[in-house]
């Protein structure tokens, strides 16, 4: 127990030593002082523009604003709801694919993973091609006509959408319990039922309440399927959009926003801090591999049967998409044509400023993350911790309030970035930062301080055991910082409907004005595009960075 | 005795309020190998990481050669470490992690390609060069830190606890290996093990540490035979202790009252009469037998462990349970059975009491 302890202090002791070498270079303060900086002007001052802007009063007097009240307590309501399915639907969908014997383990995860390179709103939009008042299923199949805009189908929504971040996170929980802990409580007597309820899902305890957290960020951040298929039940997320659109309310905008923080906040507070801290560490030796026993038969049929739906519809959902961009006219006239996709060829610019600007702003976060990350690591800069601060404090923030942010402090006259692509650009690579610098993070955790130690041992001075080692051996860390990036940025519309202007019109932008101009076939033309796009371009970096494959959104804590 | 080749001079170490390093003085001979042992957390690594220069003394001096080095980075010091981990570079080749310390000191290409040659024929790995440090076994891995450490030509050679992560076998081959490496190339080391056994037959000299601080400074047979105080007895080989007091002491040898009774010693000058004293017994000093002689003392055997080579009895003794080590040819099956204890005083050692 000593040595490990002082094994801990002599790391501390460690960058002791290295921190006094530091401070005579005045390189390191420099850079630090230079990204604390940055840090500062892009993250904390739009933030504490939208607190601000309102005065005390309008604060005080929110209860009495009956819409707000509405979209307050409509929010709650979403996030409650969606949250308890998601995370119900994430669980089951982790227990069959945690387990490498259930068959179609590979597909079930893939129908997975795809929500979430696509833009946030492409589950809302195609369940408006299924479902909506010329879906294929409500019109086409049942002749209604019958608007299925509203919370339940918002509801459904959300949970399509956000149960994969869940069963990821469960998965992982799932697939690190050691086989053993089962093992030796069947061997103590256990049936299938009692380990499952005394030892698995206690264990998954602290993974399930956190990917119920994370759901819930999501789901009260989120801007877009409500937007979408929310019909007339406003949230905090649209009603503050609405504001600004329709009535160029910023101070309305601005409270709705504010209302969001709080328990944007806390939730994330609640993820990172405390159920993080309650995960179990594995106790023991050196473990030995062990197949986990079959499920019971009847289980593994339901849960079969379970994933199947689950899957079938999100395969149905994305086959709607892109069945869309070949249709002439959706519910209508089923004629195949190419005519979507000389619409698509018109959106072309805005599929390119997509790409590039998501592009740019993941390589700016990517950069920042990694230096960032290496200061905090290395314990090289004395205010370590408040970098650190500044540099999550993006995941607490929705895309709407830090968009709003971004236009009160850096859309306005006399700013130089006013109305260019640069301030859309930033909005994403300091909103994204978070998932960039955890990637980063974890890269530099896992190098073995012994190995700077063995490098300078040689006669590596810290440039070079920068280089040589640190940068090296988190190159693959890096890709996937990028690529997680550049995927957010990609999707994103939550930001992006406040800082588009001009010539800086992005893909996601010009697929909701589709959508609101019932073009629903061009929409999914332009989707399509969009998509095989990003999935091409993360394909390439995922080859790139040698099996480094970091699935976005998922913050590795 | 050799002159010092490395000086520690009343190194002190703090992790916050832990002293992990107590004011440590040693004098390391050239072209020998030194052990630092010690059990887990007494401060071994601490000691040698100061002297790689990973982190400062918090006061005290380290010279090498003569030459004060304590305020130096690491990369000024002319020593070379193996870890316990090895700490091989995973993204670079056998090759280049033997290469690395050369192109660090700019050595021109064709000259780093012929020593790091020259350094994979000597430790056998010549035919794995282009291989990733991942891709060898254990030893192998081992061997390549090896050949990294000393492809520098280091003054001094540290290894910290490099036979740990090889299994029982392998860790007796490549420590007989490493010995002869080490005298060949009669290079200065300074070893680091938890393990006496690895400690005793390895090394030239031994220091054993306790608490950050170094107990006793020998050889190995000194330390083994003659320990200075009952930690050292323990911690190297196995002991028996029993209490005792001085009766008298005579020109003869000393007289000694003990829980088996009255014990006479070889003469010694430095106790007194009245004084208590801790016996140092080590297994081999006491025989068993079947048969009752002059001197042996009424025993049973309460369990017999099968070591191999020998056996370890555990005996009672009146109120005493005693281990000795015997190729005797009781058994298991002798448990319970009246023997004899035969005491061979000649190796009996006597240690100061400690208060408890």
């Amino acid at each position: 127990m000593q040595s490990e302890s002082l094994t801990q202090r002599s790391v501390v002791a460690h960058s002791e030593w290295r921190v006094r070498a530091w401070f005579r270079e005045p390189v390191t303060l420099t850079v630090g002082l230079a990204v604390g900086g940055l840090l500062t002007v892009f993250v904390l001052l739009p933030i504490l523009q939208v607190i601000t802007y309102p005065s005390i009063q309008d604060y005080f007097h929110l209860s009495e604003n009956s819409r707000w009240v509405r979209a307050t307590s409509n929010t709650f309501r979403m996030v409650l709801l969606s949250t308890c399915t998601s995370t119900v639907v994430g669980f089951l969908y982790a227990m069959a694919i945690s387990r490498p014997d259930f068959p179609g383990r590979g597909f079930f995860r893939l129908m997975a993973v795809l929500p979430l390179f696509s833009p946030p709103f492409t589950i809302g939009f195609s369940y408006l091609l299924m479902f909506g008042r010329f879906g294929v299923i409500t019109h086409g199949l049942f002749g209604l006509e019958a608007s299925i805009l509203g919370w339940w189908s918002l509801w459904v929504v959300q949970t399509l959408s956000n149960f994969p971040y869940a069963a990821l996170a469960i998965e992982r929980a799932l697939a690190t319990t050691p086989p053993t802990l089962e093992a030796a409580a069947r061997d103590l007597g256990g049936g299938w039922l009692a380990v499952f309820r005394t030892i698995t899902l206690p264990l998954a305890r602290p993974a399930v309440a956190g990917a119920a957290l994370l759901v819930a960020t999501y789901v009260l951040a989120d801007f877009a399927n409500p937007l979408i298929i929310g019909g007339d039940f406003p949230l905090l997320a649209t009603e503050a959009w609405y504001r600004i659109d329709g009535w160029g309310d910023l101070r309305g905008a601005t409270l709705l926003a504010a209302t969001l923080l709080p328990p944007a906040t806390l939730l994330f507070i609640g993820e990172r801090y405390w159920v993080s801290r309650r995960t179990y560490a594995v106790i023991g030796g050196r473990g030995s591999s062990l197949d986990r026993p079959p499920l019971p038969g009847l289980l593994q049929w339901s849960l079969l049967a379970f994933c199947g739906l689950v899957a079938g519809l999100i395969l149905s959902l994305y086959f709607g998409v892109v069945a869309g961009a070949f249709t002439r006219t959706w519910g209508v006239d089923w004629t195949p044509t190419l005519n979507q996709w000389y619409v698509a060829l018109t959106k072309a610019d805005h599929i390119r400023n997509s790409l590039v600007f998501a592009a740019t702003a993941g390589l700016f976060a990517t950069v920042l993350a990694t230096v960032a990350a290496y200061l905090v690591d290395q314990r090289a800069f004395p205010a370590g911790r408040v970098l650190d601060a500044l540099c999550v404090l993006p995941a607490a923030v929705p895309g709407v309030f830090f968009g709003i942010g971004y236009l009160l402090v850096f859309n306005r006259p006399g700013v130089p970035l006013a109305g260019t692509a640069l301030v859309l650009i930033l909005a994403f690579t300091f909103h994204n930062l978070p998932f960039s610098y955890q990637i980063a993070r974890a890269g530099l955790a896992q190098i073995h301080p012994n190995m700077a130690d063995a490098a300078a041992d040689l006669g590596a001075f810290r440039f070079r055991i920068l280089w040589d080692v640190h940068l090296r051996l988190i190159f693959p860390a890096c890709v996937a910082a990028w690529t997680t990036a550049f995927v957010n940025g990609v999707t994103n519309l939550s930001i992006a409907v406040f800082l588009v202007a001009g010539g800086n019109q992005v893909a996601t932008f010009s697929i909701l004005g589709l959508i609101g101009d019932n073009r629903l076939e061009a929409a999914s033309a332009v989707t399509t595009a969009l998509l095989a796009a990003t999935l091409l371009v993360v394909a390439a970096a995922w080859r790139f960075s040698r099996g480094a494959r970091v699935i976005p959104g998922v913050l590795s804590g | 005795m050799d002159k010092a080749y490395v000086e520690l001079a009343h190194l002190t170490k703090h992790f916050g309020d832990v002293a992990a390093v107590a004011d440590v003085c040693l004098d390391v001979p050239e072209g020998r190998i030194t052990t630092l042992l010690g059990p887990s957390g007494c401060g071994k690594t601490t000691l040698l990481r100061l002297i790689a220069g990973f982190f400062p003394p918090d006061a005290g001096e380290i010279r090498i050669k003569g030459v004060r080095v304590d305020h130096l980075p690491p990369q000024r010091r002319s020593t070379a470490i193996v870890f316990q981990d090895y700490a091989l570079f995973p993204h670079l080749t056998v090759f280049e992690n033997v290469a690395y310390g050369l192109r660090r000191r700019r050595v021109a290409a064709p000259e780093v390609t012929r020593r790091v040659r020259e350094m994979l024929a000597f430790l056998g790995l010549e035919d794995h060069g282009g291989a990733s440090p991942l891709h060898l076994s254990g030893g192998q891995q081992q061997r390549v830190a090896l050949a990294r450490a000393l492809a520098v030509e280091p003054d001094v050679l540290l290894l910290d606890e490099p036979l740990s992560n090889l299994d029982a076998k392998l860790r007796t081959r490549v420590r007989t290996e490493l010995k002869e490496i080490q005298q060949s190339l009669g290079k200065t080391t300074i070893f680091v093990t938890h393990d006496q056994e690895e400690a005793l037959s390895i090394s030239d000299r031994v220091a054993v540490m306790d608490a950050g601080r170094i107990r006793q400074v020998g050889s190995p047979v000194e330390v083994y035979a003659h320990p200075l105080d009952r930690f050292v007895a323990d911690f190297v080989g196995i002991a028996n202790f029993l209490p005792a007091t001085v009766r008298a002491v005579t020109s003869e040898g000393v007289v000694l009252e003990s829980p088996l009774g009255t014990l006479m010693t070889p003469p010694r000058s430095e106790f007194t009469e009245g004084e208590r004293l801790t016996i140092l017994l080590r297994p081999e000093a006491l025989r068993l037998s079947f048969e009752s002689g002059t001197g042996t003392l009424p025993a049973r055997i309460r369990s017999t462990s099968f070591l191999g080579g020998t056996r370890r009895h555990h005996v009672q003794v009146g109120q005493l349970t005693l281990m000795v080590d015997e190729s005797f040819s009781g058994t298991a099956e002798d448990a319970g059975r009246q023997i004899w204890l035969t005491i061979d005083v000649a190796r009996l050692h006597l240690l100061p009491s400690e208060p408890a």
